[in-house]
């Protein structure tokens, strides 16, 4: 135990200023959001890139380690931010790494065409003096807008090396590498301390003889001129870390003179004369012509955001972004159905039967292992085809635009536009929709956000629809599953509702945010974005799935040699759960195992009743395929696959028609099923069972996602009791009220 | 001096007073210090002495503003709460 804290002090030691020693130089990428920082980075990092998240928290964050003049680099990408203050997620990180991590020097890149703003944090950072370059970025733009900016003055004026840069074209990043290296190497020449105002100063020297000058640790932990001004302030999060009693009075007693003068709290009074500096460089140094011409960006907002187009160009967008991405996944979907129920599993059958293993061991690789994970893996293709289209709209700006235009719609629920892309994602798959979530900046509205999002009907529910929709309701098929959708939607309304009323009450949505310029996002930028979304899904939903599925395979096959489903473990849960079923018309232990198994992931319902009720027919031997076949067959069947996805796109048939026909398809083949549906169902019950499914809890995967975006099971377990509640209600609403209407 | 909320499309303000919405606050990560929206929209450069120029005002729903090179976008209820100055035309 000794050793390691030797250790990690003599890490911190080295962080403290001791650069020239070391090889490996530690640079921080710090800017605003839309400064360009993400292409930056991108740009110098090249490959070597490595995405990963911040610890505990989701916050993307990228690095970089290569060499470079014979040092070691190591490139840190800090969330971009406006402000250093401990209020979002992205600033805590940030500010935390420059405070206790020290790196070697920053690299503050600043939005050329929009100095004032961007230098407001950069009188932040300046104040926690450390060696610091600035890339003062779309460099090209603000010269092609007429800008003059003077760089020379500006480096003298804060004390760094000030490198234009255009990111997007490469440009000026070698120097601005040189340069941050040179600054690192030198670690007495810092920013330039930047004076407040005579009594700001004079309250930050009190608080700093008082407090500091009595704890010597911390000058060691904080740079001091930054603790002394936040201690001033009275930022929490430091008067927190540092804990010293009686700071209060110190403090009080430091700004009693400024609090008497102005009215404003110390906190207001920091931020003015921060952008004060900000606001006085710029006039030194920036002249700008007089230009009344409109930009593009606000031409083509004019068209997208307008009053009576912005809602008809979303909807089309949205309509096309679906389409796209079932067009193009669908092939692929079919391929891996296909795969694992063929090929794979006949592979898996001869392999364990090499090793001799006995049958259940087969079954459970097989109908357990295979045929679960499988399920996953057929929504690999669906996520990652709209995970890029949902890329693109965010790199290219336009899905800040939809989250302004919707942003009145979803006041109704409580919430408000930037919500509406999470919930949008929800009708493909519900567990990247709460991963979406994340977006959202206040701990309220990313709650009330994925407590709705399982009422958007998933992917996973249609095949369910699909089968009892066929055997009842064909002849009004569209419009029965329509009617599903917009339950689910209106119910959405309606809990955000009460919600809003109840657990969230009080507090309003809040809306702000800025929206970036168009531009055309890069082809890499979109790669490393889609996989970074996708990739959440792809391991962690794999690794639970994979859990569960051998967990039911169990349940349906224990206890040991049971020969009736209905003596499983999972039909006598069944058979306990049937009667709180019955008044919903469903009341039987095959229809409730079926929703017990469902709560993996929803579309295993129609597989498990498949299972149940389907008595065991021996398969008769078909002629089955040799390894080489099947091996070909994998080979073509994917190059068919790639060359459907393509001809879809191409030719531009809606998915309505693909997916129905597709379905129906399946469907018919499931035909013994059928039958038997029809007997145990009448039309009545069998809408009453639809809707449980589409409301009944959220999946394994979803209640996954959100402990991992909450940090808590707490909303899991919120949303888990209000759909419950919520699905038995409107079940047993439909099929009491049908009855009395005189339905059957 | 009028709220930024009732600014019509292409108009020009300056702000000349940001007020705070007690019911709109951003929670702090792991603690419970707070602080309202207008800190936030401060912090992203809607200030007073700003002239900001209203970009989309429908009457209902969100404004888009912008503020030197940037679009900002912000609820109705936050709009309310800056009092600004109409620019002569």
């Amino acid at each position: 135990m000794s050793v390691d804290v030797a250790e990690l002090n003599s890490e911190t030691s080295s962080g403290l200023g001791l650069g020239a020693a070391k090889r490996s130089v530690t640079v921080a990428v710090a800017g605003n959001p839309n400064s360009g920082k993400s292409t930056l980075i991108n740009a110098l990092a090249g490959t070597r890139l490595h995405v990963g998240n911040w610890p505990g928290v989701t916050v993307e964050k990228k690095e970089a380690l290569f060499s470079f003049d014979g040092k070691e680099v190591k490139l840190v990408d800090l969330p971009g931010t406006y402000s250093l203050s401990p209020y979002t997620q992205e600033e805590i990180i940030a500010r935390d790494y420059l405070v206790h991590e020290r790196p070697d020097v920053i690299i503050n890149v600043v939005d050329a065409t929009n100095l004032e703003r961007n230098l407001y944090l950069t009188v932040q950072l300046m104040e926690l003096g450390i060696p610091m370059v600035m890339a003062l970025n779309i460099y090209d733009e603000a010269e092609q807008k007429g800008y003059r900016i003077d760089v020379k003055a500006m480096e003298q004026m804060l004390g760094m090396t000030i490198i234009p840069t255009v990111a997007t074209k490469k440009v000026g990043l070698q120097d601005l590498l040189d340069a941050a290296l040179e600054a690192a190497a030198d670690p007495a020449r810092r920013p330039k301390e930047l004076r407040y105002g005579e009594d700001l100063e004079a309250a930050a020297a009190a608080v700093e003889k008082a407090v500091i000058g009595a704890h010597h640790g911390l000058v060691e932990r904080y740079p001091k001129r930054w603790l002394a001004f936040k201690i001033t302030e009275g930022d929490e999060r430091v008067l927190s870390e540092v804990n010293l009693g009686g700071i209060d009075a110190i403090v009080k007693h430091a700004t009693a003179h400024l609090a008497e003068v102005h009215e404003s709290d110390m906190e207001t009074l920091m931020a003015d004369a921060r952008y004060a500096q900000a606001a006085g460089l710029t006039r030194e140094v920036l002249r700008k012509p007089e230009s009344k011409k409109k930009e593009l960006t606000e031409k083509i907002d004019r068209i997208v955001l307008n009053r009576f187009l912005g809602i008809p160009i979303f909807l089309a967008a949205m309509w096309l972004m679906f389409k796209l991405t079932f067009d193009v996944s669908t092939p692929f979907v079919d391929w891996i159905d296909a795969m694992t129920a063929g090929p794979f599993k006949r592979w898996m059958e001869v392999l364990l039967g090499f090793v001799g293993a006995s049958d259940w061991m087969v079954s459970l690789a097989t109908d357990g292992v295979i045929a679960g994970v499988g399920f996953v893996l057929v929504f690999v293709p669906v996520i990652f085809a709209m995970m890029f289209f949902i890329t693109f709209l965010e790199g290219s700006g336009y899905m800040a635009r939809a989250a302004f235009v919707m942003d009145r719609a979803m006041h109704a629920m409580g919430l408000h536009g930037k919500s509406f892309i999470p919930m949008l994602l929800g009708f493909g798959c519900n567990v990247p929709a709460v991963y979406a979530t994340r977006t959202l900046e206040n701990q309220r509205d990313k709650a009330l956000t994925a407590l709705l999002i399982p009422l958007m009907s998933c992917g996973a529910r249609l095949p369910v629809y699909v089968v009892f929709i066929g055997v009842f309701f064909s002849a009004y098929a569209g419009t029965v599953l329509w009617s599903l959708y917009v339950m689910g939607i209106a119910l959405a309304v309606l809990m955000g509702i009460i919600f809003k009323r109840t657990l969230f009450k009080g507090d309003a949505p809040m809306f702000i945010m800025e929206l970036p310029p168009y531009r055309m996002p890069s082809f890499r930028s979109l790669m490393i974005h889609t996989w970074e979304k996708g990739k959440h899904f792809l391991i962690k939903a794999g690794t639970y799935i994979l859990a569960v599925s051998i967990l039911v395979w169990f349940l349906l096959n224990l206890p040991w040699g049971v020969e009736q489903r209905k003596d499983s473990y999972l039909g006598r849960m069944g058979q306990v759960i049937a009667p709180v079923l019955e008044p919903l018309g469903f009341g039987t232990w095959e229809a409730a195992s079926s929703l017990v198994s469902g709560l993996i992931a929803k579309e295993i319902v129609v597989g498990t009743m498949g299972e149940i009720y389907v008595p065991k027919a021996e398969e008769e031997k078909k002629n089955i395929p040799t390894f080489a076949e099947d091996a070909k067959e994998v080979g073509t069947s994917f190059i068919g696959a790639i060359r459907d996805s393509a001809v879809n796109v191409v030719s531009g048939i809606g998915i309505s028609s693909i997916t129905a026909q597709e379905s129906l398809n399946e469907q018919e083949e499931r035909s013994p099923l059928r039958e038997v549906i029809k007997d145990q169902f009448t039309p009545l019950s069998a809408y009453a069972f639809i809707t449980f499914v589409l409301l009944y809890m959220p999946c394994v995967v979803v209640a996954i996602a959100m402990k991992q975006e909450f940090g808590t099971w707490k909303w899991f377990g919120i949303a888990f009791a209000y759909q419950m509640v919520l699905a038995w209600v409107v079940a047993f609403g439909i099929y009491q009220g049908g009855r009395l209407l005189g339905l059957s | 001096m009028i709220p930024l909320g009732l600014l019509g499309t292409e108009e020009r303000a300056e702000i000349m007073e940001v007020r705070e919405d007690k019911r709109c606050v951003l929670t702090s990560v792991g603690s419970n210090s707070q602080r309202s929206c207008q800190d936030r929209i401060e912090d992203m450069g809607v200030r007073v002495g700003k002239i900001v120029e209203v970009l989309s005002n429908g009457g209902r729903g969100p404004i888009l503003l912008k503020v030197d090179e940037s679009r900002i976008a912000m609820g109705r209820g936050i709009a309310m709460k800056i009092l600004v100055r109409r620019s002569e035309k």
